[in-house]
């Protein structure tokens, strides 16, 4: 319990440092106005430029880490996260071609169908019929979808004008720059409703846990809940990838990193913690990229990626040592 | 006691092309302990499966009280059959007392919260197994036999009136093999729960069954009483196996030495 509050605390001060801090520091004077309907530059400064970031940030952060959780849990394996396995980037080309080509369907859509397809994809390449597929296969395939998405990303940049080029750079890195409220609607309806959906299939992933045997004998029809249970966790990176870009590492920092931090072990809680950190991780970092440097805004992206990076290379020599990969 | 029994007719199981059980129909005796026997790769845990609907048969049917499973409530049937795999997986850092409540999932709905009945389930199991005092411990700083207890408590939670358990008593020394299977008659004397299980000790399955199944290479070899089953030119056909029959000292029940 003791460990739930810090967890908490870190996630207020986080959003509180994040309205204050920036190209023009505030103070707790300017908080207070602009959360209550103030209208000087300060005030107007956290509730059009600041709070809707923060807000998208905190949303997209929790989307990733639900699916990233999700899915670590449903493959029994701590690296497969959506952005390992190239969901995201998926989801984050899917979107890069419907700019490109001016396609007017709504982003969140376009987004999930990328992702999909990617999962699709994964799932077909590791599939041999007849025997079971262990999970570091769907890892590596996974890994190696990503890297066709990513080349088919630079391919299509290379097409753009440079203008537009630049802007796509910034998204397929992941950014959270110029977010306005309307993508923090999105993210946390969206969100809402597929957290929803994951909450009413929480008890189906506590007995997954126990072994696909076991489970269908205590009564769950083993493989309709893993496709939901999937098709769930990939909307839910896809929901995060339709506001903030493809930002890499966060789904696959958060379900460990929130486990550590409150200590969980049944599978709510632990999603629920996944989902704070993933929160905390996504704004902390955002706060680090645009702010660590006077002067120098970074996308998230760029962030995520420096911290996720030593992270992936840590949990690989890990599998290594244990004989799983 | 409702006649609870589990029967295949004219079962054919395998995989792809690979046959394990040629047309085989058997049943498996209401409220009395059943021990499936056999050499390696003889099709023993395939058939529990079959039982347990784990695998769909290629050919034939299992049928409970007269009805197809495959044609069952997957819920409603759970409630009936509990089995217990091979080697299931103990997610990390759970707790005994978190494992066990797992095993209520079968009574619950979508939204039910947790019943006084899915309680007094648990402490029932918990007792049973004797693991009342280390519910709240993690299930991987335990023992190897107060893990399989823990395992035990899980499908005993899920109160059905047939268990089924492929090698419960695998990994465990004589002891811990002993208590394994003594607590299982006990709740097959206590509650007439029907137990099924594929063991490899012929000993302790003669000791501890009412009704034996013997598989060899070629498909079933004989069932009945251990007294019927376990004799010189059944090893042999089962086991290829040399071996002389003599009543154990203590139960009276044969005994195997082999050769």
């Amino acid at each position: 319990m003791k460990r739930v509050i810090v967890l908490v605390a870190l996630l207020v001060v986080a959003t509180a440092a994040s309205l204050l801090i920036g190209d023009v520091n505030l103070g707790l004077g300017a908080l207070w106005q602009g959360v209550w309907g103030g209208d000087g530059p300060a005030a107007l400064t956290i509730r059009v430029i600041r709070a809707p970031r923060v807000a998208v940030a905190l949303g997209a952060g929790a989307a990733l880490g639900l699916s990233g959780a999700t899915l670590q849990t449903l493959l029994r394996n701590p690296l497969a996260a959506p952005d390992i396995m190239g969901f995201t980037s998926g989801a984050g080309l899917a979107i890069l071609v419907a700019i490109t080509v001016g396609l007017t369907l709504p982003l969140p859509l376009v987004s999930a169908a990328g992702g999909l397809v990617a999962a699709i994809l994964v799932v077909a390449l590791a599939h041999r019929p007849g025997r079971a597929t262990p999970a570091a296969t769907v890892v590596l395939v996974g890994l190696g979808i990503g890297f066709t998405t990513t080349a088919i990303g630079t391919f299509l940049m290379t097409r753009l004008p440079s203008a537009g080029a630049t802007e796509a750079q910034r998204w397929l890195t992941g950014s959270l720059a110029a977010r306005d409220w309307g993508h923090a609607c999105q993210i946390w309806g969206i969100g809402a409703v597929l957290a929803l959906l994951l909450a009413l299939q929480v008890r189906g992933l506590g007995l997954l846990e126990l072994g696909n045997d076991l489970a269908a004998g205590l009564g769950l029809r083993v493989e309709r809940t893993r496709w939901m249970l999937a098709a769930t966790a990939v909307a839910l990176s896809a929901a995060g990838v339709a506001v903030a870009g493809p930002v890499p590492f966060v789904a696959l920092m958060a379900g460990p990193l929130g486990t550590r931090m409150t200590g969980a072990q049944r599978p709510g809680t632990r999603l629920t913690s996944a989902a704070a950190a993933g929160a905390g991780v996504m704004l902390l970092a955002d706060l680090v990229a645009r702010a660590g440097i006077p002067g120098l805004q970074l996308p998230i992206g760029v962030m995520t990626g420096a911290l996720g990076a030593p992270y992936l290379l840590w949990r690989l020599s890990r599998e290594i040592e244990r004989g799983e990969l | 006691m409702t006649e609870m029994t589990l029967r295949a007719e004219a079962l054919t199981l395998g995989y792809g092309e690979r046959r394990v059980i040629d047309d085989l129909s058997l049943a498996l005796p209401a409220a009395r302990m059943t021990t499936i026997l056999g050499p390696n790769g003889c099709g023993k845990s395939t058939l529990l499966r079959a039982f347990a609907r784990l695998i769909r048969p290629q050919a034939g049917v299992v049928t409970l009280c007269g009805e197809d499973i495959h044609g069952q409530d997957t819920r409603a049937l759970a409630r009936r059959i509990a089995i217990l795999p091979q080697a299931p997986l103990a997610p990390e850092g759970i707790s005994v007392g978190d494992l066990v409540k797992r095993g209520r999932a079968p009574w619950r709905g979508l939204l039910s919260p947790w019943s006084r009945a899915d309680a007094e389930a648990c402490a029932g199991a918990l007792q049973a197994v004797g693991m009342t005092e280390h519910q709240e411990r993690r299930l991987d700083e335990l023992s190897g036999g107060q893990r399989q207890r823990a395992w035990l408590a899980l499908v005993l939670a899920q109160g059905t009136p047939l268990l089924l358990l492929d090698e419960p008593t695998t990994w465990l020394d004589l002891t811990h093999q002993l208590e394994v299977l003594s607590l299982l008659r006990q709740r097959n004397r206590d509650a007439g729960t029907t137990v099924v299980s594929v063991l490899h000790d012929i000993n302790l399955a003669a000791r501890f069954s009412d009704h034996l199944i013997l598989l060899g290479p070629g498909g079933l070899v004989a069932e009945g009483t251990p007294e019927v089953v376990v004799t010189t030119e059944n090893l042999q056909r089962a086991f290829r196996l040399a071996a002389r029959i003599q009543p154990d000292p203590v139960t009276d029940r044969p005994m195997v030495i082999p050769l």
